[in-house]
């Protein structure tokens, strides 16, 4: 697909030109993009856009989807109440 | 209160079966659930089910899914639901949220069934509200009974697709057309026959460019493609529309997966990365199973008799039941699974199982 | 637009009736469905704005997985609508979003 403010991440409303261009700067990797980029950080982390940005990484990169494991996961796993975690989870990012 | 010694997190046809399973031969199962009820995707199947007798041919999904619960009740499985799963950590520790508080609870054994999300097609528009999966027009019309728009437009003509076509219309709206990128019809004849004898045109070799309209969709352009996927110029053509749906295929749900650390192997015929597990449905981690979509993407007929074979397994590691009677019982899963899983698509998937229990004995 | 007879699911059995207050006007709904398909059938199509865009988002994924359908519900930004439960005399904004770190607006304020 050549449209390039085609949004790919859904939530943060990344393009396909954001991503392109952080892999013209050598970006191999999806945990790589998603940090640079943000595609995959919203609300609904990285769910619907996952395989796409995969898709274009791959493209792009001339990698095989399999060299590709997605971003990591990390909890939580769906959007929660602001604050409800605050006891529970460790902020690592 | 008992103690769990099951969590199966996931309550639709895999994770069901499972906790049934488990629970007759006496463990104590909880199924956790994010939904209001349990049943997954299966009360929005209305269409009647493929396979044998065993399988429940000729069954509405939506009444395995009333079986499913009513066995589970009888069975002594505990639900808990509007629970989210938020995450998994060692010692089969599970963080659960449930209404405002959190909790963590452990248990020897835990079976991850969550199930598969839809794919995603990107396209200029495709942002605009009206532009949905099709999992998500099904459950609207079959579950919230409302119907998200007047005429559609369906992308792929895989089994979903035309599915969810054929219940469009039965629904009350319209469809413009079915468009698939493929020379041919992913899905079942009779499933294409059926939404024909509609009236809806399925166009191969067709895509779908991009979706118009100012805050919602209010048409769609289509074309042909040739060979590399490519528009064809001068076959271009405006359909008015104010709905497009995706039915593009689905991916394993393997958030929790991922997280608690299992294995994966990059399967497409299964719906990309899955996490590794044998013939018992346990994944790389002791203790932790999976079944289902998570396990593969397949159908429920399927994810019922992978959930079974979860449950038994858990039994057994459990000391509930003993090896020889868990080996029969899973030898009889064995069968029904390998009888479902002939035919072009089955084919694929049983040898694409077949990798991960090629990838266990090497190890 | 509600299917009220279905050739498989015969007639829809719904809660009782209820009223919702969506951007300041009543909307008529069923105590038990989810927000969403409540304004579905009311013909609603857009539920939030974008933070950078601006751009119109409604239901996509139907079963709380993509969030494109959040909305400010009694007071509570970033609500799942597809899968939170109607309840009588609830109040509900169209979000619009923003950027991390920046409180979420409603539209009404956004307009001012």
């Amino acid at each position: 697909m050549k449209n390039d403010d085609l949004v790919i991440c859904r939530c943060e409303e990344v393009t396909q030109a954001d991503i392109k261009e952080v892999i013209s700067q050598g970006v191999t990797r999806m945990n790589e993009v998603k940090r640079l980029t943000r595609a995959g950080m919203g609300l609904c982390q990285g769910k619907t856009c996952g395989r796409l940005v995969t898709g274009i990484l791959a493209r792009e990169t001339n990698q095989p989807l399999q060299e590709l494991k997605p971003p990591t996961s990390r909890p939580p796993t769906r959007v929660l109440p602001l604050g409800i975690l605050s006891r529970t989870t460790q902020d690592d990012d | 209160m008992e103690k769990t010694e099951i969590f199966v997190v996931g309550g639709g046809a895999a994770g069901m079966a499972a906790a049934i399973e488990a629970a007759r031969a006496g463990a104590k199962v909880t199924v956790i659930d994010e939904n209001e009820r349990p049943g997954g995707q299966l009360f929005k199947q209305i269409h009647k089910f493929f396979g044998s007798g065993v399988h429940r041919a000729g069954t509405r999904g939506m009444q395995i899914g009333r079986d499913l619960l009513k066995e589970a009740r009888e069975a002594g499985v505990k639900t808990r639901l509007n629970t989210v799963v938020y995450g998994i950590y060692p010692g089969k520790r599970l963080g659960l949220v449930c209404g405002d508080h959190t909790e963590e609870l452990a248990s020897p054994i835990i079976i991850l069934a969550t199930g598969a999300s839809e794919n995603a097609l990107a396209f200029p528009g495709w942002t605009l509200p009206g532009v949905m999966g099709a999992g998500a027009t099904q459950t609207l019309i079959n579950i919230n009974r409302v119907l998200p728009g007047r005429r559609a437009l369906m992308v792929g003509a895989g089994n979903v697709g035309l599915i969810v076509t054929y219940q469009l219309l039965q629904a009350g709206g319209d469809v413009a057309a079915i468009v698939e990128a493929l020379p041919y019809i992913g899905g079942y004849g009779v499933h294409a026959s059926k939404v024909r004898r509609a009236g809806v045109s399925i166009l191969t070799s067709h895509m779908v460019l991009r979706a118009e309209g100012n805050e919602s969709v209010e048409r769609a352009v289509i074309a042909q493609v040739d060979e590399k996927w490519q528009p064809v110029a001068g076959t271009e053509e405006v359909l008015e529309v104010d709905t497009i749906c995706l039915a593009v295929g689905l991916s394993p749900l393997a958030e929790l997966a991922w997280i608690a650390g299992c294995q994966f192997s990059y399967l497409p015929a299964l719906g990309g990365w899955v996490p590794v597990h044998d013939e018992n449905m346990e994944s790389s981690l002791q203790g932790i199973y999976v079944a289902g979509d998570l396990a593969g993407i397949e159908e429920a007929s399927t994810a019922m008799e992978e959930g079974r074979l979860a449950g038994l397994s858990a039994a057994e590691a459990l000391g509930y039941l003993s090896h020889e009677v868990a080996e029969t019982r899973k030898i009889e899963v064995q069968e029904r699974l390998a009888a479902l899983r002939i035919g072009s698509f089955g084919d694929g998937r049983a040898m694409a199982k077949k990798e991960f229990l090629r990838a266990r004995c090497e190890k | 637009m509600r299917i009220e007879d279905h050739p498989i699911l015969g007639k829809a059995e719904r809660g009782k009736r209820i009223t919702l207050n969506v951007d300041g006007e009543a909307v008529a709904a069923f105590e038990g469905e989810n927000i969403a398909a409540a304004l579905i059938a009311s013909g609603r199509r857009v539920f939030r704005y974008t933070a950078k865009r601006m751009e119109p988002r409604g239901v996509f994924c139907a079963s709380g997985r993509c969030t494109d359908c959040v909305m400010i519900v009694d007071g509570q930004p970033d609500v799942r609508t597809c899968v939170t439960p109607a309840r009588d005399s609830m109040v509900i904004q169209t979000q619009v979003s923003r950027r991390e770190g920046e409180a979420t607006h409603d539209l009404e304020k956004e307009k001012d």
